[in-house]
């Protein structure tokens, strides 16, 4: 261990709706809720694979992505992404956001693996929120990709014509 | 007519369905190896297996209606069964068979077609005086003939491929403005899914419930209902979850659309199993939509609470052998619901998410019927449909199966991709789905979220999160503090470092 640093007391983790998970350091496998604390046991055999045991029920977990300190983890079938902050880097990101204001960039990614069939806006265009932006074909079904908010548009990665992979960035949205 | 040995014309559990009733009749079955998925559990449930995994050909086998025909002959079967999708519904691929001396499981060439086309088929049930929804008498020709109907039967309209099904060139229309780009994507989609860019326009029903009615007939002319499924809970076009009976009709509507189910499959003297679409509005109207002329992913409720194998009696129908019951020995017992646990990712609009099976572990409870086609290790291709299996629950009455639903639910195992799972944990505890109330337009209207997760749920996510990165950067094990450069972490290491634990 680093005797330098000072050591870190509590990790929290903010999930992508901004909520936000505290826990103390070093973690303890057991979770209170009200006044009861309850057992974790993350466990992997043959038979389930990885899973957690929480109340006598198993639950499925995967991790299925992680970059630094960000955290994609499916927990029984449900996607979750958390970004784990320090006391110290969840500080200096309030005093981030604040700085930035509110002008915020919507991307727009593909929601399925697919074709772009044909792309409805141009760059700085003004949208409206539910407004088509762009036709995506996949499994053989023509979708409408709408805009989810009001705002104008800034890029548009995504050519007609050309194939997409879940997740690709289609349009860039400056919102309103 | 005698079947020794049925072909399998498809794949996945639709195959592995087959195959367990061959079995139960002393039938063999022949079934293809693909390339694509050269270990599926079909393959290795079935008698006789042709290896296919070196055709050369670029579309699928089980499109390739010559390469089935020649298989078929190559290992002397006396019949074809061609399961759903595929050419289930093809006319051409059923009067090959016959051609050939095959017996084709299923409806006769001409009644394929006659209901497969939407055209002739609304035609037909016009005259049979079966009530329908206001519509274009024929296929409409452009954007300007489309707008001029629309404006004649009124908006909202519907459009739809003449040679359609699942939702496909399928495009509802509210305003005047809309007809031209929706009329383009239409028949677009149906160019593409069907080969064939034709579409009619039709008065479209908002909000109705989706009711089908099982039939069989045999070739003596005698055809019966089995009562009506409801398979409204569907997310643009596609079901999800269907049940039967359903909580919408009474004795006497069953009779009644029962009887109209009848009287459009003698129109084309049908025989086999086969489906009759209906939608039914909020004043208990109900509308000819059309027939499907196959055996369809949702039979097994019907099976269930009727207590007669579909699959059966279209052997012993395709055998020439009469129905061995009246439609007064059809009685309907329980209720039974099927969830489609599909590989798609529920968080993301429903999107296939295709890739290996890990662990498939499916409730062994009585009352569950779990119809599968694929097995721990299995992978959900991407060139096929996202299937992993059907939970098909039986109670007493439907507030009993769905508090075993509950319980099947919850007894599910999967890992590996992503399933249709939380949707119908949510579902089942949905109120207007546990009322009965929910029409076609329940997923787009009625739900702002499309899956259950409890509290403590996203909180023991976030645990592991934390533990995760606990033990990557704080427990001085490598040197973590620079992790800026290596950090995208395959998942697989981190599944083993888990697996360390």
């Amino acid at each position: 261990m680093n005797d330098e640093k000072p050591a870190i007391k509590k990790l929290h983790a903010l999930s992508s709706e901004n909520r936000r998970f505290t826990f103390t350091l070093p973690l303890r496998h057991k979770i209170r809720i009200g006044k009861r604390s309850y057992e974790v046991k993350l466990k992997s055999d043959e038979k389930y694979g990885t899973h957690i045991l929480w109340k006598n029920r198993k639950y499925p977990v995967e991790i299925i992505r992680s970059r630094q300190n960000r955290y994609e983890i499916l927990f029984n079938d449900i996607s979750y992404i958390f970004t784990i902050e320090t006391p110290f880097s969840l500080k200096r990101l309030k005093v981030l956001k604040q700085s930035t204001g509110k002008a915020e960039t919507e991307l727009i990614k593909a929601p399925m693996p697919g074709k772009i069939i044909d792309i409805l806006v141009r760059e700085g265009a003004t949208v409206l929120r539910g407004e088509p932006l762009l036709i995506l074909e996949a499994m053989k079904m023509q979708n409408e990709i709408h805009s989810p908010v009001n705002g104008h548009v800034t890029r548009i990665p995504a050519k007609g014509g050309t194939n997409v992979m879940k997740d690709d960035l289609l349009i860039e949205i400056k919102v309103e | 007519m005698k079947i020794r040995r049925i072909f399998i014309a498809n794949r996945g559990e639709i195959a592995v369905r087959i195959i367990s009733t061959a079995r139960k009749m002393n039938i063999e079955t022949v079934v293809v190896r693909n390339a694509t998925e050269p270990d599926a559990l079909y393959v290795s449930l079935a008698d006789i297996v042709f290896d296919n995994t070196e055709d050369p050909a670029d579309i699928p086998v089980f499109l390739n209606i010559d390469r089935l025909i020649d298989i078929a002959l190559e290992t002397s079967c006396d019949a074809v069964h061609p399961g759903y999708g595929f050419l289930a519904e093809n006319a051409y691929f059923a009067q090959k068979c016959i051609e050939n001396n095959i017996v084709f499981i299923g409806p006769s060439p001409d009644a394929i077609y006659k209901m497969g086309n939407k055209t002739i088929a609304r035609e037909l049930a016009m005259k049979q005086g079966i009530p329908m929804a206001m519509g274009s008498q024929g296929n409409i020709g452009n954007e300007e003939e489309a707008a001029a109907m629309a404006k004649n039967i009124g908006y909202p309209v519907i459009i739809k491929a003449a040679s359609g099904g699942g939702g496909r060139g399928m495009r509802i229309v509210r305003k005047p403005e809309e007809m031209e780009k929706m009329f383009l994507i239409a028949s677009k989609e149906a160019e593409k899914a069907f080969n064939d860019p034709s579409v009619f326009i039709e008065k479209y029903i908002e909000n109705p419930k989706h009711i089908e009615f099982q039939i069989l007939g045999d070739t003596a002319g005698n055809i019966v209902h089995l009562g009506e499924r409801e398979c409204s809970i569907q997310r643009k076009h596609q079901k999800l979850l269907e049940e039967a009976p359903s909580s919408a009709l009474d004795d006497d509507l069953r009779n009644l659309m029962g009887s109209m189910a009848v009287r459009i499959a003698a129109a084309v003297g049908y025989y086999s199993a086969g489906t009759v679409e209906f939608l039914l509005d909020s004043e208990r109207n109900f509308y000819f939509m059309e027939m499907n002329t196959r055996i369809q992913v949702e039979h097994p409720v019907t099976e269930m609470i009727t207590g007669i194998d579909l699959i059966e009696q279209q052997i012993r129908i395709a055998r020439g052998e009469t129905l061995a019951f009246g439609q007064k020995d059809v009685r309907i017992q329980g209720w039974s619901i099927e969830c489609r646990i599909n590989a798609e990712d529920v968080q993301a609009g429903f999107a296939p998410d295709p890739g290996k099976i890990e662990k498939l572990i499916l409730p062994s409870d009585s009352f569950v019927r779990a119809d599968t086609g694929v097995r721990s290790g299995s992978s959900i291709v991407s060139s096929y449909d996202s299937m992993i299996a059907k939970l098909i629950i039986t109670g007493t009455d439907r507030k009993d199966a769905i508090r075993k639903c509950k319980l099947a639910l919850d007894r599910v195992w999967i890992k590996g991709v992503k399933t249709t799972l939380p949707f119908f944990r949510m579902l089942v505890r949905n109120p207007k789905f546990i009322d009965g109330s929910f029409t076609t337009a329940f997923i787009e209207k009625d739900l702002d979220k499309y899956y259950l997760n409890s509290e403590y749920e996203e909180m023991l996510a976030a645990w592991l999160a934390t533990k995760l990165f606990e033990d990557e950067n704080l427990i001085g094990k490598s040197p973590a503090a620079d992790n800026g450069n290596n950090s995208d972490m395959s998942p697989w290491l981190l599944n083993k470092r888990i697996n360390q634990f």
